[in-house]
């Protein structure tokens, strides 16, 4: 038999196609159950660095693929999927097109714009509730109420105009909601106002070119300001003014940044701005189509662009700018995994991680958290920053009601959410204590340990004359500390202060008291044209205690300055020197002036140590940005 | 256990075929042959067809578990079908990978059209009226076809009921109701008149109407087993209200010519489910749509030698698109499409062994769109498009047939393009049916009005997407009709080798989610395919059949190596698939057939998007489907009746990700032929 005839042979012929069949339907898998998503860890750096970031990927349309992933920048741990982590009973998962993350309080919110709902979450992406609000764009905050913008309001409009809506952060309801322009995009809180960018972005050839201007007092639209067209992101710098990025309709109108007073236009920019952070003095704009990343001045506007190299980025997409590092994404083809760059802000790229589609948005935390093995029990680790503002009593002041800004109806409570924001998670916001007396109490997720050395650094605005390094602008203040002795978490404890250089100085008082009265607020300069006695406290006087410390000021090189204490004080020398920042427990009195020994303390009480004041700057009030626990995670 | 049953059945299959093989394998000399009754239209020249098509038609047609066309050709190999499932769902097919709008369909020889986003829902034609349903790879063999025929990659002919008339015969009739699973209501009726000899008139009308509202279910569990979550909800807004009305008129007016005039109207109006997404139970988008179109066909044939084909067609679409969620972009658009075509082609037999061909076809497109909202002036597009094809076929003694063909494209102002393609085939034994066929093609598919134009989206600037075609098959065709046992069997493996470059995508133009259609995309795709199809005459009048197909592939996204997908199987197309049937025939003394027929679908795993990680994977799916029927003959009547269940398992799948299937279904129906 030869061999076409044994091929052709017909048990032959039907055993192979019988073997084929069952080969083939031995490499065919069967269905299982479909398991959830699942949470993966991967190393990326081994820099050390404090807290976390979130990264909330947008997923594309219809995809369902939204995906909130988290680093820990301590163990430089990378997890995709995080949410899922803690949510797997979530029918459909985190939902559709993640569109922005933030976190305000203790809590996590994410607007997943497809899948029409604010996703409510604890600081660990733990699922608390959920908005339902219909094609939401993004949110900002004040006080107690979040505001978020939508393409479209609870009633349809005929000429498709957009709202914002007011949400209750206690009971998440929608309290109120205002009729803005075409499809509103980003939207910041200013004084007691906010603005809205009325982006027209769904409509080619009709795209809008205004910022409403919304009382939130009232909750109505008060003005338009015309500001370029199509604008979509909208940001606040430590000035008050506000940085509006319009795109142009990518044809014929250039995209420009134009600066708002905030009512007013100040500046335009051309400038192509698909993304802009904005930290300390300056705002970070990611030009997306030139690939490169700008520096401009929030003071003088002055453009310096960085030496990060974008060239090899597919789609330059998110970024954010945090003290220590900037981070930038790249989209990629949209329809595939990101790429989370790193970079110092000398340029150099220090690690990338692979994200999920659409890397759009990063929120920095001060917490880092890590996922055991099992894949399901998290573990918290303490947040080296503060975490809790429990008191803000500010004496009479120039910045008071200003820095946190008071909004009409704010209560004391409201102002320590403002300070809260301002301050936790090393946000470097700005917090004025006002005048002598005037004090912030603030607390972090943990008992600070009294260690070896320095355990407290608290960063204020202070810096040096230049030229001469005994003087500058030093506005000190007092550090007490306190145990919560009787359990309760509210500082109501017995305080010690930490004895500074000047506490044994003839020149020093202690137990000072002074009172501000309402009635003698009267006296404004042309700067602060507002109240300066705090408006959420209802006495109409205020009686402040504790120790009074020499007035420094005096006049050298024909300035008004202060001459710069040796320790022991905040806001007494610049935040880079940080011997001249930093506070030992040790240094704990009691009232008599005996030294304490506290093996950890859980409240901090800063308060403005002088009643001075000058000509050029009204009166000395220390400032406070910040506070870190040294021996945190050690 | 799942995979075990698969198994079961499979092995079951195989051993029924073995023990029928042995039986008969003694008394079957190798030299037999016996050829499936087929409609030839002519005989006087050599057969030089090389591609073996896949072919369902009649009676095996209406066993298979099938609404639509679409249903049918799941039960190709070589074949994905992409299903947004629900009756409404739109349904498009990928022949080998190179995607769905490589692939032509033609009803009744004349390609389906839509210059504005180039796809055919083949969920709209039904089965009712279908003689035959072909899948060509490569091209259709016979040369004497129109030029644009040699343009695609994968070729679909759709075949309608053609009337036969007894010499004492004037009319036919055919009724038919369905009814089924979420408020299937499926009338049918259907008129052949016999005017005068050899010209006839058909006259057919359907209407389809469903709820669409069915359950689905989306259950996750953790990886300890646990449920994570188990919701069930029902479909809305997948309703449909369809409407089809045809009317033929063949005329043979003398042995060799014959011409033909069909009119087709098609109106529907559907809900569009949209996707399951977190917190998104239901979208309001509208669909409403009219397809008609006029074609007419000549052929004749002079001298015998030379054969003519002239075909026209003016085809009218209108859609109309209205977003109704108040959630979204309120949005409200109409379409107008208008077709003109005309196609002469020419063959001439040299010899009776060589033929040439030669055919010119020009078509006109032309698409107004309509922002009813924006109450914008409507836009215009449209486009002229020439093709001219010159082929030849020859048949050298009885071992080798070859065919060659050169088409020349021509759309608007563009440069013509050149595309040849080349088929082999090599009969080695010529008492074995055993063939090996092979052929080279390289095809273009044009950007669509939408690629061009779609508002911000569009880019005036695309090059066609070429696809480029090796293939080589193997076939093998034997049966033996004896007692006890008779059987016909064919068996076919093919491996192929396509490339497909310049592939036409959307990718991101900057931020805000602006995109541009770019000729960006290299995939290489390796596949094979094996099928065979076998059918066995038992005794007692008992015929059993089964057709099994399997296919693997490879689709292999090679646009750059830096991307991170480089080197993936690129979206939907599984490693895997196949399909099992199989059926049992009984005919009774006085002639009434009974049948119970069972059908697999497997598709197996693959990813939803371009990157192969585990966060786009999606799980094989596999349906087994069984319908049972009886036809009885009463008073001159044929009445027909079957039950089908879809489904049987419930398996709750995806074809796309968060579209859901229907779980397990039930239809109905009882047909009367006259």
């Amino acid at each position: 038999m030869h061999l076409g005839s044994y091929i052709l042979n017909k048990q032959f012929l039907l055993l192979s196609v019988c073997v084929l069949f069952v080969c083939a339907a031995l490499f065919c898998s069967c269905r299982g159950d479909e398991v959830i998503y699942p949470t993966i860890g991967t190393h990326v750096t081994d820099e050390q660095r404090v807290g976390g970031l979130y990264i909330l990927n947008e997923g594309n349309m219809g995809s369902n693929k939204a995906r909130l992933d988290y680093i820990n920048l301590e163990s430089g741990t990378y997890y995709s999927n995080w949410y899922g982590a803690f949510n797997p009973t979530q029918t459909k998962e985190l939902g559709d097109v993640g569109n922005d993350i933030q976190q305000y309080g203790n809590r996590l919110y994410a607007v997943i714009n497809c899948s029409h709902k604010v996703e409510v979450m604890d600081r660990q992406a733990r699922h608390i509730s959920k908005v339902d609000l219909p094609n939401c764009r993004y949110m900002a905050f004040s006080g107690s109420k979040m505001y978020v913008s939508a393409y479209v309001g609870s009633v349809a409009d005929a000429d498709m105009l957009g709202a914002v809506y007011e949400v209750d952060t206690a009971t998440l309801q929608v309290t109120r909601e205002v009729k803005v322009g075409h499809q509103p995009d980003e939207l910041c809180v200013a004084g007691d106002r906010l603005y809205v960018c009325n982006s027209g972005g769904y409509i080619t050839d009709r795209y809008d070119s205004t910022v409403s201007v919304i009382d939130l007092g009232s909750f109505t639209e008060i003005q338009r300001i015309t500001v370029g067209l199509n604008p979509t992101r909208i940001r606040r710098d430590n000035s008050g003014h506000l940085w509006v990025c319009c795109q142009g309709n990518y044809k014929s109108a250039e995209p420009e940044l134009v600066i708002l007073s905030p009512t007013e236009v100040l500046k335009r920019v051309p400038m192509s701005c698909a993304n802009i952070s904005i930290l300390g003095q300056t705002a970070y704009i990611l030009d997306g189509e030139a690939k490169r990343l700008y520096g401009i001045s929030t003071i003088d506007y002055s453009v310096t662009e960085f030496a990060i190299d974008l060239s090899a980025y597919e789609h330059p997409y998110g970024l954010l700018a945090t003290t220590d590092a900037i981070y930038i994404t790249d989209a990629k083809n949209y329809v595939s995994s990101g790429v989370l760059h790193c970079y110092a802000y000398d340029g150099h790229e220090r690690w990338t991680a692979k994200t999920g589609d659409i890397p759009g948005h990063l929120c920095r935390v001060m917490q880092a958290y890590e996922l055991y093995d099992d894949g399901t029990t998290p573990t918290g680790k303490p947040s080296p920053f503060i975490s809790r503002v429990y008191e803000y009593v500010p004496a009479m002041g120039q910045f008071v009601n200003e820095l946190p800004q008071y909004a009409d109806g704010d209560d004391a409570e409201d102002m320590c959410r403002k300070c809260e924001q301002a301050l936790a998670n090393d946000a470097r916001g700005l917090i004025s204590l006002g005048g002598w007396g005037g004090y912030i109490t603030f607390g972090f997720d943990h008992s600070v340990k009294n260690s070896e050395g320095r355990d407290l650094q608290i960063l204020g605005n202070a810096f040096r004359m230049s030229g001469n390094d005994e003087y500058g602008s030093s506005e000190p203040g007092i550090v007490l500390v306190s145990r919560d002795d009787n359990g309760n978490g509210k500082p109501d404890d017995t305080w010690y202060e930490l004895r500074g250089c000047l506490y044994a100085d003839p020149a020093t008082t202690h137990n000072y008291a002074r009172t501000y009265r309402r009635a003698d607020d009267t006296q404004h300069n042309t700067f602060h044209q507002h109240p300066y006695y705090p408006q959420w406290i209802t006495e109409d006087s205020l009686t402040f205690s504790g120790t009074l410390l020499p007035a420094q000021t005096q006049t050298v090189n024909g300035q008004n300055v202060q001459r710069i204490l040796e320790y022991g004080y905040v806001d007494n020398k610049p935040n880079s020197d940080v011997e001249g920042t930093t506070f030992d427990i040790d240094w704990a009195v009691d009232a008599d002036g005996h030294p304490v020994l506290l093996p950890s303390v859980d409240f901090v009480r800063v308060y403005t140590a002088v009643d001075d004041r000058t000509d050029a700057t009204g009166e000395i009030s220390t400032e406070i940005t910040g506070a870190i626990d040294l021996n945190c995670n050690k | 256990m799942k995979r075990s049953l698969f198994l079961i059945v499979l092995l079951a299959l195989g051993a029924l075929a073995a023990f029928a093989w042995d039986a008969d394998s003694l008394r079957i000399a190798a030299h037999d042959s016996f050829r499936v009754a087929e409609i030839e239209v002519t005989a006087r020249a050599l057969t030089k067809d090389i591609i073996v098509p896949q072919t369902l038609k009649g009676a095996e047609l209406r066993r298979l578990n099938s609404l639509s066309v679409a249903d049918a050709l799941r039960y190709f190999s070589g074949v994905q079908l992409k299903d947004y499932g629900g009756v409404g769902g739109i349904k498009t097919i990928n022949v080998r990978s190179m995607g769905s709008q490589h692939t032509a369909v033609y009803y009744n020889g004349v390609q389906l059209g839509n210059a504005q986003n180039g796809q055919v829902d083949l969920g709209r034609f039904s089965l009712d009226n279908m003689e035959e349903v072909q899948l060509f790879n490569g091209q259709k063999s016979d040369i004497f076809q129109s030029a644009r025929e040699f343009g695609a990659a994968g070729n679909v002919y759709l075949t309608t009921r053609k009337p036969y008339f007894k010499d004492n015969e004037r009319v036919h009739a055919h009724l038919r109701m369905r009814a089924g699973s979420f408020a299937l209501a499926n009338p049918s009726l259907g008129v052949d008149v016999k005017l005068m000899d050899g010209l006839s008139l058909t006259m057919d009308a359907e209407y389809v109407y469903s709820d669409g509202r069915y359950p689905f279910r989306y259950r996750r569990v953790l990886p300890n087993g646990e449920t994570a979550y188990d919701t069930t909800a029902i479909r809305q807004n997948g309703d449909i209200n369809a409407v089809r009305a045809e009317l033929g008129l063949h005329h043979y007016y003398s042995t060799t010519g014959y011409w033909r005039l069909h009119a087709y109207n098609y109106w529907s109006e559907r809900g569009v489910p949209g996707a399951i997404v977190n917190n998104v139970w239901r979208s309001g988008e509208r669909l409403w749509d009219r397809n008609t179109f006029v074609q007419g066909q000549w052929q004749d044939e002079w001298f015998d030698r030379w054969s003519t084909r002239l075909l026209a067609k003016y085809a009218n679409d209108y859609t109309h698109y209205l977003n109704y969620d108040q959630r979204l972009l309120p949005s409200d658009n109409e379409y107008l499409q208008q077709e003109v075509y005309l196609s002469l082609a020419n063959k001439l037999q040299l010899f009776r062994w060589w033929d040439l061909s030669l055919a010119y076809d020009y078509q006109y497109n032309a698409l107004r769109r309509d922002n009813l909202l924006l109450e914008a002036a409507p836009e215009h597009f449209d486009r002229h498009s020439h093709w001219l094809s010159a082929a030849t076929a020859m048949n050298i003694r009885e071992y080798l047939r070859l065919q060659a063909a050169v088409l020349m494209t021509a759309v608007s102002c563009q440069l013509p393009k050149v595309t040849p393609s080349v088929f082999m085939s090599l009969r080695p034994y010529p008492a074995i049916d055993l063939s090996i066929n092979a052929f080279y093609k390289q095809s273009y598919r044009y950007p669509t009005f939408n690629d061009l134009y779609y508002t911000d989206l569009g880019n005036a600037d695309l090059r066609p997407e070429l696809a480029r075609q090796h293939s080589v098959e193997l076939a093998y065709r034997k049966s033996g009709r004896q007692t006890p046992v008779g059987y016909e069997l064919t068996a076919t493996a093919s491996y192929y080798y396509n490339r497909v470059t310049d592939k036409i995508i959307a990718y991101p133009k900057g931020q805000q989610f602006r995109w541009t259609m770019l000729n960006l995309g290299t995939v290489k795709i390796n596949g094979t395919d094996i099928k065979t199809d076998l059918s066995l005459f038992l005794p007692m009048q008992f015929t059993f059949r089964t057709r099994l197909n399997y296919t693997y592939q490879t689709a292999i996204d090679v646009t750059n190596p830096a991307d991170t997908y480089y080197g993936d199987q690129i979206p939907y197309i599984p490693r895997h698939s196949g399909s099992a049937v199989a059926g049992l025939d009984w005919q009774s003394s006085r002639g009434d057939h009974y049948g119970l027929n069972y059908s697999f679908i497997y598709v197996g795993e693959r990813y939803g998007q371009q990157e192969n990680t585990i966060y786009n994977y999606v799980q094989p799916w596999y349906t087994h489907d069984l319908s049972i029927y009886g036809e009885w003959d009463v008073c001159g009547w044929g009445l027909k009746a079957n039950i089908e269940i879809n489904n049987l398992l419930g398996q709750d799948y995806e074809v796309i990700q968060n579209y859901p299937m229907p779980k397990q279904n039930i239809r109905c129906t009882l047909a009367a032929t006259y």
